[in-house]
Parts: C-alpha cells; sequence; structure tokens
C-alpha cells in the first residue's frame, strides 16, 4: 500500500482520498477535513473577522519535499501502515475542504495519533500560506511556530 | 575582480506582497551568506523589514548563517500557515 502526497487547485473528494488507504492488514483509517472557516479571531485584537473566501498558495517543490519527510517521521514515530496527504492551492469558498490527511494503521490509537501528529507538523513546516479575504481587506495568514532548520 | 554569485530569489504570500515582487535574479559577493542576502532585500524593500522570516535554500530550511553558492534559489517567507 502506498503513501501519497499531493497539492491540488481541484475540489478535494474525501471520501476517494480516505479510500485510497485501505490496506488489508488493518481495520480502520483516520480522516481528517480540514475546511475554510467563515470565522477567525485576530491574534493580535482578539477582532472575530468573517472570512469571505481564502487563497491559498505554496512553495510547491519544497512543499512536497516537507510533506514527504512528514510522512517518512509518522511512519518511523507511529505503528501506522498508509498515509495520505492532500492539500488545496488557490481560492476555497467557506465551507470547501483545505487538507485531507488520512491514515491507515492496525490499531486506531495509533491512526489517530500518527494524524494529530501530521496536522500539527503540517502547519509549521510545510510552506503554504493562507490569504482571508474579507469584505473590506485582506491578510496572509501567519503560523504560530518557527520551522526548525 | 571577485568573484560574483548569482542566487535566484523567491517569496510568497506577505513577503511577495511587501516586496513586489515574487521571483528576482541577483548577484552576491562570494562568500555571502542567507542572512546577508535578506539584509540587502530589507534595505531595497522596507516593508520585508517588520516581518518574521524563514528561509530556504534549494528548498530545504535554512538559516541566516548558511552560506551562499553560485546557483542557489533562495526562499524567503513568513511562518506558514497551511492546513
Amino acid at each position: 500500500m502506498s503513501d501519497f502526497y499531493e497539492l491540488t487547485t481541484d475540489v478535494i473528494d474525501i471520501v476517494s482520498v480516505a479510500r485510497r488507504v485501505v490496506p488489508p492488514e488493518c481495520g480502520a483509517t483516520v480522516t481528517l477535513d480540514g475546511y475554510a472557516r467563515r470565522f477567525t479571531r485576530d491574534k493580535a485584537t482578539g477582532e472575530v473577522l468573517e472570512t469571505e473566501y481564502l487563497v491559498y498558495e505554496a512553495y510547491e517543490p519544497m512543499a512536497l519535499k516537507e510533506m514527504a519527510k512528514l510522512i517518512e517521521r509518522a511512519k518511523s514515530e507511529f505503528e501506522v501502515s498508509a498515509i495520505g496527504i492532500v492539500h488545496r492551492l488557490g481560492r476555497l469558498e467557506i465551507g470547501e475542504t483545505s487538507v485531507v490527511i488520512t491514515v491507515a494503521a492496525p490499531h486506531r490509537r495509533d491512526a489517530f495519533a500518527a494524524c494529530e501528529w501530521l496536522i500539527k507538523e503540517l502547519k509549521r513546516t510545510v510552506p503554504i500560506f493562507k490569504k482571508e479575504v474579507y469584505a473590506d481587506g485582506e491578510a496572509w495568514s501567519e503560523g504560530d511556530s518557527v520551522a526548525s532548520a | 575582480m571577485p568573484t560574483r554569485n548569482r542566487v535566484k530569489i523567491l517569496l510568497f504570500g506577505a513577503t511577495a506582497d511587501a516586496a513586489g515582487i515574487r521571483e528576482v535574479e541577483v548577484e552576491v559577493a562570494e562568500g555571502s551568506t542567507v542572512g546577508e542576502l535578506v539584509d540587502s532585500l530589507k534595505a531595497k524593500h522596507p516593508g520585508l523589514a517588520g516581518q518574521k522570516l524563514l528561509f530556504a535554500v534549494n528548498e530545504e530550511y535554512a538559516d541566516p548563517a548558511t552560506p551562499l553558492e553560485n546557483g542557489n534559489e533562495v526562499a524567503i517567507f513568513t511562518p506558514v500557515s497551511g492546513g
């Protein structure tokens, strides 16, 4: 069962992504559906901003390399069999899926743990950038933590 | 004549907007570092100065002390915000 990691400007079909990882030695996958939120709290002011749509862009070749590294690290740290990551780029409407991470494991506890670790690390290390567009302006979202060299 | 190295700079998201460019090729002195390149870019594009920046050389994370070589691709961006 092979792992996969992809960037796409197409709408992501979560079910078809999740069903690409169903190895026979496993009995479950854990799949994260990250989607475009409408309301975001401004980190500096605490003000709640209403987003009309999002735009994602990426340093694509490096993003793919970093996604491959995440999969490799997750497979060495957790008892999991297969991992798929698909991230959307371009314009996303509210509610549309921005990222899918799906993890198959012999035991669900490992799949949940690996999926949580993968999204946390993806948000820290993979060079993808989100712009929130509001009725009266726009802003690039800035991640919380600094990726290590 | 001291040797000059040619490097390509890529900017994304907030850094591209702040500088008004997404890609530029520049010449740097042999032995110069990522940090020196970024300082010269900040001098030319003051909008970059107030931002927290991350760097990559040839698609791998790098730090300001990383030396530049001819033909390097240097990416400069703010903390990533995918997910």
